[in-house]
C-alpha cells in the first residue's frame, strides 16, 4: 500500500532511519521543554550564541587530545556552562540584563576560541568537526543524548516551581525564597547540556531548530505551560518524523528537511492555531452573550 | 677599459654563484603542489604552503601571514577548477606582482555534478601535467635555471613514470568483481577513472554539503546489492557517518586514504608519490580479499 | 507591646544618595500603620529595605526575629511578565509557597484556600483567566489575595489601592482591619489621607527623615504637612559625603 511503502517502509528497511528517529524522540523530549521556557524569558537567541561560545573549550579539548570528539565535547561543556553561569550571575548582581550579559561572554569565549585555534597553526573548522549528523547516530550517541532527555526532564520536574516563578515576577519569588537562583542555573546548565549534546549527535541546524520552533509552534495551540511542552514536544516529534521521510525521498538533506517542516507545521500554527491564530483573529465569529 | 673589466668580472661572478636570497619564491596553494614544485625547483626555489597538513583547501581561510607570503612571491602555484575558491580574493588584496600558474592548465578534466572536478592530481597522468607546467612557470620565471628545472623535472617525471605503472598492476591484480569502494570525499574521480577501481561517495564535492536520507539509503542499497567489500575513511569529513554505513552493510572499513593533502614528515604520506603508493596498498589490502 | 521592626540610625538609598536618611524607631508588633509623605520621600524605598531587596547604606533593620522571607510584600508597580501563560488560580496559589515549599505542588487541601482568597477580593470566577488579560484593578486585587495566602506576621503594602475602584478599596479596607485583629503588623503607604484617618491609628510621616510619628491625628497636622513638603525631591548631584550624627530616637 503507497501509504506504507511511504510513511513505514523507509524505517523498517534501513536501520540508520530508525536511529535517526530515536535520535529524534529523544531531542524532542529534552529540548523541547527547554525550549519553550527559553522563549518565555525571551532567550529564543541564546542558542546560536551558545554554539560559538562552546569554542574555547573545543578549541582547548582539540589542543589537549587532537580530534578527539569526546574531549571536545567536553571542553564544549565547560565552556558553555562558564559562559552561562557568568551570565547569569552578572545579570543577577548588577544592571545588566541576561541578553546583554550573555552577548557579551559569548563573544568574549568565541574571541578567545578563534585565538586559541591559530596558536595552534592549523586551520580545521573546528566546530564543523564537532558538529555531527542526525543520520549517523552511533550507539554511544544515542546513550548520551537519551540520557540527555532523561536528565532534563527530571531536572525540569524538580525546578519547575521556582523557575515559573522567576519567569512570571522575579522579585516576588526573591522574597519568599532563596530557590530563584539556584533554579535559574539549573536551567542555564540544561541549556548548556541539551545544546551541546546536540550540536555533538546532531549539528546546530537540529539541535537549536527542534528547541525553539516547537516553541513558537506550541505558543498558537496552548494557553498553559504544560499544555504549551505538551505540544512543543509533538510537533518536534512529528516534524522529526516526516522530515526524514521527506528527506528519504529527496535530495534534501535530512538536518534542513525537519526544520523545513517544522516550519511549515509552524506558518500553517501561525495561521490557524486556536491560541492567537491570524485568521481566528481577523474571522472571530459573533462576540458572545456575557 | 679597466672599468668595463670590473664590469664584466663581477656580472660573471654574481652569474656563477646562486646566494641564498637569490632562490625563487614560489607560494604553493597545497601541500600537493608544494611537493610537485620542490621536486621540480630544487634549492633553486624557496616554497612556502598555504593549506598544510590537515587543513581543508575547499574551505580555508587565509590569515594576515599568508596576505604577506603571496605579497613577496614571485609565483603562485594554484590548482585552479574551482578548487581554492578564497584564493583569488587574497592574491587581489595581497597586491603582490606574483605570477599565478594554474597547474591543471591541458589537463583532461572530468565532470563532477554540474561542475568541473578539481582533483586532478589523483591521477598520475595528469600529475605529469602539473609537474610540465611548474616547469615551464619556472623556466619563464627563471630563464638562468632552465637547465636545472628541466634535468629536476625529467628525473620526477620518470619516477612517477614508476608510480603509475605500479598502481596499475597493482589495480589490476584485484579482481574484477570487487573493483568498487565507498569513501566519503567525492576526490577520487579521476583515480577511479584512470585505474578502473569505482568509487561511489556520500556526499558532495566539498566538505561543506550535506547529505540526505535518500543519499544514504542508496549507498547502502548499492552496498548490498553490488556486494561492494570496503569503506574508507577521509581524513578530513565526519567519519561517523562512514561508521554507520559500513554497520548496516557490513562492509569492511577499510582505513584512511588520503585525497586533498598530504600528511606531516612522520604521517603515512608526506609526499605526493608516499600518498599515491599508500593509496593503492590501502586500497588493495581491503579489497584483495 | 514588643517592637517589630526596628531601624536604627537606617540610610536606604541609590547610588550614593540617600532616599531614607538616619531614620530611627520603631513599628511595634501588631501595629497598623501607615507610612505618608510626597512623591520620593522614600517610602518604597523603605520598604524594599524592609522586606531584604534592598541593603542599607548605613545603620540596620532589626526584624524581632521574623525571618525576611516571612514578610508578605505588596510592591507598587509589580514587575510581572503578563504576557507569561499562567492563570490567575496558579498565580494567587503561589502565595502558599512557605507551605508547599520550591518543589511542592498545589495540593487539594489548598485549593478551597486559594479559591477562597479570590473570593475576599472579588476575583472569584476569574481562577482559568490568564493573568495578562485582567485590568490594571483586577490585577491589583490578585496581588492582594495572593498576599492573603502567604499569611505573614508582617506585611507591606506600598500603594495598594492605586488602580482600584471605591467599592473594592472599602472591601480591601476590611481585611487589613481583619490582619490587624489577628495581631498583624501591616504597614501600607498610602495618598489617600481621608482613608489613613480613618482607618490607621498610626501614621510615619516620611520626608527622607521622619518628620512626624505617632498618633495619626497628632501627626497629620498642617504644620506636618508643610515641613514635609519643603523637602527637596531631586538628589543632590553635588552633595559632598554625609558626616550626621544619629538624629533622636521617636517620642513614642
Amino acid at each position: 500500500m503507497l501509504l506504507y511503502q511511504a510513511l513505514i517502509a523507509p524505517f523498517s528497511d534501513f536501520e540508520f532511519m530508525r536511529r535517526a528517529l530515536a535520535g529524534i524522540v529523544a531531542l524532542s523530549l529534552g529540548g523541547a521543554p527547554i525550549g519553550v521556557f527559553l522563549m518565555l524569558r525571551r532567550m529564543s537567541l541564546v542558542g546560536d550564541a551558545m554554539a560559538h561560545a562552546i569554542l574555547p573549550g573545543a578549541a582547548i579539548g582539540f589542543l589537549l587530545s587532537g580530534l578527539n570528539l569526546f574531549a571536545m565535547t567536553f571542553g564544549g561543556l565547560i565552556a558553555g556552562f562558564a559562559v552561562a553561569i557568568l551570565a547569569g550571575v552578572v545579570s543577577r548582581v548588577t544592571e545588566l540584563k541576561e541578553d546583554a550579559s550573555l552577548a557579551a561572554f559569548y563573544l568574549v569565549s568565541l574571541a578567545l576560541g578563534v585565538t586559541i585555534v591559530s596558536m595552534k597553526g592549523t586551520n580545521i573548522d573546528l566546530l564543523h568537526v564537532l558538529f555531527g549528523n542526525i543520520l549517523a547516530m552511533d550507539d554511544q550517541t544515542l546513550l548520551v543524548i537519551a540520557f540527555n532527555a532523561t536528565l532534563t526532564l527530571f531536572v525540569l520536574a524538580v525546578i519547575y516551581r521556582p523557575l515559573v516563578i522567576e519567569c512570571v515576577d522575579p522579585l516576588f519569588l526573591r522574597t519568599v525564597s532563596r530557590a530563584g537562583a539556584p533554579a535559574h542555573l539549573a536551567f542555564m546548565a540544561l541549556v548548556v547540556i541539551n545544546l551541546v549534546n546536540g550540536f555533538h549527535a546532531l549539528g546546530t541546524l537540529l539541535a537549536v531548530g527542534l528547541m525553539i520552533l516547537p516553541a513558537g509552534i506550541a505558543k498558537f495551540w496552548a494557553r498553559d505551560i504544560t499544555g504549551m511542552m505538551l505540544v512543543a514536544v509533538g510537533s518536534a516529534m512529528l516534524s522529526g518524523y516526516f522530515g526524514l521521510v521527506l528527506s528519504f525521498f529527496t535530495r534534501v538533506p535530512s538536518g534542513p528537511a525537519i526544520i523545513l517542516i517544522a516550519a511549515l507545521i509552524y506558518i500553517v500554527s501561525l495561521l490557524f492555531g486556536r491560541a492567537g491564530g491570524v485568521v481566528r483573529k481577523v474571522f472571530t465569529g459573533r462576540h458572545l452573550e456575557a | 677599459m679597466f672599468r668595463i673589466a670590473i664590469v664584466i668580472i663581477s656580472l660573471l661572478v654574481g652569474a656563477g654563484a646562486v646566494r641564498a636570497d637569490d632562490r625563487i619564491g614560489v607560494v604553493a596553494s597545497f601541500s600537493i603542489l608544494g611537493d610537485f614544485v620542490r621536486n621540480v625547483g630544487g634549492d633553486r626555489v624557496a616554497v612556502t604552503t598555504l593549506v598544510g597538513p590537515t587543513g581543508d583547501v575547499h574551505v580555508y581561510t587565509p590569515s594576515p601571514r599568508d596576505a604577506k607570503r603571496v605579497a613577496d612571491a614571485r609565483l603562485v602555484v594554484v590548482n585552479g577548477l574551482g578548487l581554492e575558491g578564497w584564493l583569488p580574493r587574497l592574491v587581489q588584496s595581497s597586491g603582490g606582482k606574483a605570477t599565478i600558474v594554474t597547474a591543471t592548465k591541458g589537463v583532461k578534466t572530468r565532470k563532477l555534478g554540474s561542475e568541473a572536478d578539481p582533483h586532478g592530481w589523483q591521477s598520475v597522468t595528469n600529475a605529469k601535467v602539473y609537474v610540465s607546467n611548474i616547469r615551464d612557470a619556472l623556466v619563464a620565471a627563471d630563464p638562468a635555471g632552465a637547465a636545472a628545472y628541466r634535468a629536476n623535472a625529467d628525473a620526477y617525471l620518470d619516477k612517477l613514470d614508476a608510480l603509475d605503472r605500479e598502481v596499475r598492476d597493482a589495480a589490476a591484480k584485484i579482481p574484477a568483481a570487487a573493483r568498487k569502494v565507498i569513501s566519503s570525499h567525492d576526490a577520487f574521480g579521476y583515480f577511479a577513472d584512470s585505474y578502473d577501481i569505482a568509487f561511489i561517495a556520500p556526499q558532495g564535492v566539498s566538505t561543506e554539503s550535506e547529505v540526505s536520507a535518500r543519499d544514504v539509503a542508496r549507498i547502502i542499497t548499492q552496498i548490498r546489492a553490488s556486494k561492494i567489500p570496503a569503506v574508507f575513511l577521509e581524513n578530513i569529513s565526519d567519519p561517523r557517518l562512514i561508521q554507520r554505513i559500513a554497520a548496516e552493510t557490513g562492509a569492511r572499513i577499510g582505513g584512511t586514504l588520503y585525497s586533498d593533502s598530504l600528511t606531516a614528515e612522520n604521517g603515512d604520506a608526506p609526499t605526493y608519490i608516499d600518498m599515491v603508493r599508500h593509496n593503492i596498498r590501502t586500497l588493495t589490502s581491503a579489497l584483495a580479499n | 507591646m514588643a517592637a517589630q521592626l526596628q531601624f536604627n540610625d537606617l540610610t536606604l538609598g541609590y547610588d550614593r544618595h540617600p532616599a531614607v536618611h538616619h531614620l530611627s524607631g520603631e513599628i511595634a508588633a501588631g501595629a497598623l500603620l501607615a507610612v505618608v509623605g510626597p512623591n520620593g520621600a522614600g517610602k518604597s524605598t523603605l520598604f524594599r529595605g524592609i522586606v531584604g531587596i534592598l541593603k542599607p547604606l548605613a545603620g540596620s533593620i532589626g526584624r524581632g526575629g521574623v525571618d525576611i522571607r516571612d514578610i508578605a510584600y505588596l510592591p507598587q508597580s509589580a514587575d510581572i511578565d503578563r504576557s507569561f501563560p499562567i492563570s490567575v488560580f496558579d498565580f494567587v496559589g503561589t502565595g502558599l509557597w512557605r507551605t508547599s515549599g520550591s518543589f511542592g505542588g498545589v495540593g487539594k487541601a489548598a485549593r478551597p484556600k486559594i479559591a477562597n482568597a479570590l473570593a475576599a477580593v472579588g476575583l472569584s470566577g476569574f481562577e482559568n483567566r490568564n493573568i495578562g488579560t485582567l485590568s490594571g484593578g483586577q490585577t491589583q486585587r490578585m496581588l492582594f489575595a495572593r498576599v492573603l495566602l502567604q499569611d505573614a506576621r508582617v506585611i507591606v503594602l506600598d500603594e495598594p489601592f492605586n488602580a482600584v475602584d471605591a467599592r473594592t478599596t472599602a472591601d480591601l479596607v476590611t481585611l487589613i482591619g481583619r490582619w490587624h485583629d489577628e495581631g498583624r503588623t501591616v504597614i501600607a503607604a498610602l495618598h489617600d489621607m481621608e482613608l489613613v484617618r480613618s482607618s490607621f491609628p498610626e501614621t510615619l510621616l516620611l520626608a527622607r527623615t521622619a518628620v512626624a510619628w505617632g498618633r495619626t491625628d497628632e501627626v497629620l497636622t498642617t504644620a506636618n504637612q508643610a515641613e514635609a513638603r519643603r523637602m527637596c525631591e531631586a538628589f543632590d548631584d553635588g552633595a559632598a559625603a554625609c558626616t550626621a550624627a544619629a538624629s533622636p530616637a521617636r517620642a513614642a
